[in-house]
């Protein structure tokens, strides 16, 4: 029961994650900013406008896309198979992907090839992510990853890498090529309006939990490790994000592949001398 | 056992018979015998395991052909003044005399037939069979005689023979003559256009499969001398760890069939015959040869083997996805993903462990079926929109749904859940990591698999989001297919579909994980079809004010050629590494 109302309410949480990183962003940069319901209060906003669309099919996928994510996050809230979690989560980047290619438009164009290329960088560290904790618990189940104690300890190098992609996959910087407003416009986002922009709009809140879901499960069965972990580990991102500059898709993917990569590689083979 | 002789024998009768009829007869018979061996192939899985001996006269006539055949090659070889095909000809019959001088009547069974053969003709026949009924219609397209259409399908049915007998094969001698059949066979077919490139492309064909024969008969001269065997079985389970030399041999050979680095060249080179043959070609039989021998020989395997040769698929698994990513030729982006996927097959192969087994037995079927179907939509856009090339395939969902519709579902059931190749994937990082305490360089194997299959991925929605971008304001016109495409593209399909539900069977993983993304992928064409916004407003798409024409392109990532080459090298390193692996 409790579970099925966290997955109800899992894209609201996600939405005050995401108003709450707006507030700190501001006072970072000494502004007063919007207050932390504004990402809802613009939902209600766009409910009203008149929604234009370019064709259905790129309606559909972004609507596929955020259930896609939804879904991959209530398996991960049921405990269910982590890396089964990360291969249904690339179907919902497909989604996302094959909607911004459908559309004759330069920007949106440009946001799925970065979408595609940035696959390259995380995906990898996920699926090793999971190997990890599969080689330290002997099972895929996050339910039984929750419930033991944490590997944070043993799995030291794979939980950089992961923190390496979270500026990634939460379009924070350095690591925002993909989306990248001031340069093309939001990316895959640029032609959703009104209220089919929600959906995409949500499946971003969604990114939030599942990023950060997926983080607590380095702190095992500590509530309270976890609740920190999540806290620190927010702040972190904003202040990166505030104080440091873009880079471009092919230097993110450079940067990831042989950090966040590399170190997972290490962290798996060390495992095997332990 | 007379349906494996049936199996056999009734494509090289029909081919022989096949160059004399007319159109229509022709059509009638070919697509008869088609059904015929898949329904054979099928009944075959209800019976028990079959082995035996091959009447001593049909040896000696065996015999003869192999001499016939390499002197044919010998002939080839100067005909087309190419050196190297004459001189490995010369060094194959030598070797043949050596192999025949050792061996003296040996009493073993000949013909052995196992669950891995079993999976072998299903593969062979019913892919193999849909791929000849697209024929019948394509080679109709070709300006040629009608004679030589005939011959082009009476090849294809005796490639289908030739590979159920390979199959089959327990005595390694009579697998030698298969393989060399094989090789002929591939040597014609990719020559069939008779233009330069493709003579060219053939002798390249037939000298590097010549170095497999090569292999094959140096493994089994050692096997007499060491083991005194010339039995697949007998080899396996004699074979002794400190002198593996004919087991690595034979793994070269493979290596040869499976177009792995550093032979991949006679496989792209492939592409320039008509489509059914390379559709043949890489998905039901050759290069499906290279996962089966090694399935067959990995009981064999020692640590040190195991681990070079999964270390080696996964880095020709790795350098062949980047490869693809810098090609235009529809074909040819095929080509270098059977490549990979291939040394991935063998990767798994070679661990021996059952998980991994299954894997690499799941990805062998589902491998071809996919292949299969996107070789054939690739022949489709080929014949029917004069496309080859993924820079002209622009908004192919505007003018061709249909055929649309199966690349998307030929590409997705290579990655994504619920299809076996997805199931496979999953099953093969499993059983690797469960290597991974045993030996940390299975990490490497894994990371080199892990990085390859993100690389397919980019590459397959690189291709199919091409296809699939749209226009605003046009509505799509109806595709037609002659019947002979759309029926064999539409059982590939079905195959597929009914995989999921062998996967659901197989119970490898759970039955909801399986479920969900079905309802997801088939929820997609049903709300494309049915959901059509009729009442929300239409915009042009947002182009910051800029009144230029958008030309949709895709990204192309080249491997400079410098890095290439030492790909090369790398691999003939490891396959020298196995060599001396095998003699010590």
């Amino acid at each position: 029961m409790f579970e099925i109302v966290l997955i109800l309410i899992a894209p609201l949480v996600g939405g005050l994650m995401h108003g709450s990183q707006r507030v700190i962003r501001a006072r970072m940069q000494n502004r007063q900013g919007p207050p932390l319901l504004q990402p809802f209060y613009d939902m209600y906003k766009l409910m009203d406008k008149r929604a234009f669309i370019v064709h259905p099919y790129h309606t559909i996928l972004g609507i596929l896309h955020f259930l896609t994510l939804w879904l991959v996050v209530a398996l991960i809230i049921l405990g269910t198979n982590l890396l089964y979690v990360i291969f249904l989560h690339l179907l919902a980047t497909v989604f996302i992907v094959l909607a911004g290619f459908s559309v004759k438009s330069v920007f949106s164009h440009l946001g799925a090839n970065r979408e595609l290329l940035s696959l390259l960088a995380y995906e990898p560290i996920f699926i090793f992510l999971a190997t990890g904790f599969y080689l330290f618990f002997g099972t895929y189940d996050i339910s039984v990853i929750r419930e033991n104690s944490t590997a944070i300890m043993t799995l030291p190098l794979l939980f950089i890498a992961f923190l390496l992609t979270i500026p990634l996959k939460l379009k924070l910087s350095p690591f925002d090529a993909c989306e990248a407003h001031q340069e093309i416009v939001g990316g895959v986002e640029v032609e959703y309006s009104g209220v089919y922009f929600e959906f995409l709009y949500m499946a971003k809140w969604l990114e939030y939990i599942f990023v950060f879901s997926l983080l607590t499960l380095f702190a095992g069965d500590s509530i309270l490790f976890a609740i920190a972990l999540v806290a620190v580990v927010f702040l972190v991102a904003n202040i990166v994000d505030n104080s440091t500059a873009r880079v471009n898709i092919q230097e993110t993917v450079k940067f990831l592949l042989i950090w966040g990569f590399g170190l997972s590689i290490l962290n798996i083979i060390g495992l095997s001398f332990v | 056992m007379s349906s494996i002789v049936f199996l056999i024998f009734a494509p090289f009768i029909l081919s022989i018979f096949i160059p004399l009829m007319s159109l229509k007869i022709r059509n009638f018979v070919v697509i008869t015998s088609v059904i015929s061996l898949a329904t054979v192939a099928v009944n075959t899985t209800f019976s028990s395991a079959v082995s035996f001996n091959i009447p001593h006269y049909i040896h000696e006539v065996l015999v003869a052909l192999d001499i016939f055949l390499l002197l044919y090659f010998l002939h080839r070889g100067r005909v087309q003044n190419s050196t190297l095909v004459s001189i490995l000809a010369i060094v194959q019959l030598v070797l043949y005399a050596i192999v025949l001088n050792l061996s003296s009547a040996q009493d073993g069974l000949d013909i052995v037939v196992d669950g891995l053969s079993i999976m072998m003709y299903l593969i062979i026949n019913i892919v193999g069979g849909l791929i000849i009924i697209y024929a019948l219609e394509y080679i109709e397209h070709e300006d040629i005689s009608a004679k030589k259409k005939n011959i082009f399908i009476a090849m294809l049915l005796f490639f289908i023979g030739v590979m159920n007998a390979l199959v089959s094969a327990n005595s390694i001698e009579l697998f030698f003559l298969l393989f060399e059949l094989t090789t002929l066979c591939s040597y014609i077919l990719i020559g069939f256009r008779a233009d330069e490139v493709a003579t060219q492309n053939s002798i390249k064909a037939l000298w590097m499969n010549q170095i497999g024969g090569v292999a094959i008969l140096l493994a089994l001269i050692f096997s007499i001398t060491s083991y005194e065997t010339i039995y697949f079985s007998e080899l396996i389970s004699k074979v002794d760890n400190t002198f593996l030399i004919p087991i690595t041999l034979l793994i070269v050979a493979a290596l040869v069939k499976g177009a792995s680095l550093p032979f991949q060249s006679w496989l792209l080179g492939a592409m320039v015959a008509p489509t059914p043959v390379s559709a043949i070609l890489h998905s039901a039989t050759m290069v499906k040869i290279a996962p089966f021998l090694i399935l067959k020989l990995s009981p064999a395997f020692t640590p040190f083997v195991s681990i070079t040769l999964s270390l080696f698929g996964a880095f020709v698994f790795l350098v062949a996805s980047v490869m693809a990513l810098n090609k235009d030729f529809f074909k040819e982006v095929l080509g270098l993903s059977t490549i990979a996927l291939l040394a991935l097959m063998i990767s798994l192969a070679a661990y021996g462990t059952p998980e991994a087994t299954t894997a690499a037995m799941i990805l062998l079927c589902f491998h071809a079926v996919s292949k299969a179907l996107l070789f054939l939509q690739a022949g489709i856009l080929e014949k029917n929109y004069h496309l080859k090339y993924i820079s002209d395939i622009d908004s192919l969902i505007n003018i061709a749904p249909k055929t649309l519709f199966f690349i998307m579902v030929g590409f997705a059931s290579l990655t994504l859940p619920p299809f076996g190749a997805f199931v496979a994937k999953f099953l093969a990082i499993t059983a690797i990591s469960d290597q991974i305490l045993n030996n940390p360089l299975n990490a490497i194997v894994l990371a080199l698999l892990v990085l390859g299959s993100v690389v397919l991925a980019i590459l397959y929605f690189k291709v199919t989001s091409k296809l699939f971008t749209k226009e605003v304001f046009q509505n799509f016109s109806k595709e037609k297919l002659a019947w002979k495409y759309f029926i064999p593209s539409f059982a590939l399909f079905l195959l597929l579909v009914a995989g999921v539900l062998f996967m659901i069977d197989l119970k490898t993983i759970k039955v909801y994980e399986l479920v969900v993304p079905t309802l997801l992928l088939v929820a997609t064409p049903l709300l494309f079809k049915y959901a059509t916004f009729k009442n929300t407003p239409r915009s042009k798409e947002y182009n910051c004010g800029e009144k230029d024409e958008f030309i949709v392109s895709t990204h192309y990532y080249e491997i400079a050629p410098k890095y290439l080459k030492l790909f090369s090298y790398i691999a003939i390193a490891f396959i020298v590494v196995l060599q001396v692996g095998g003699l010590f």
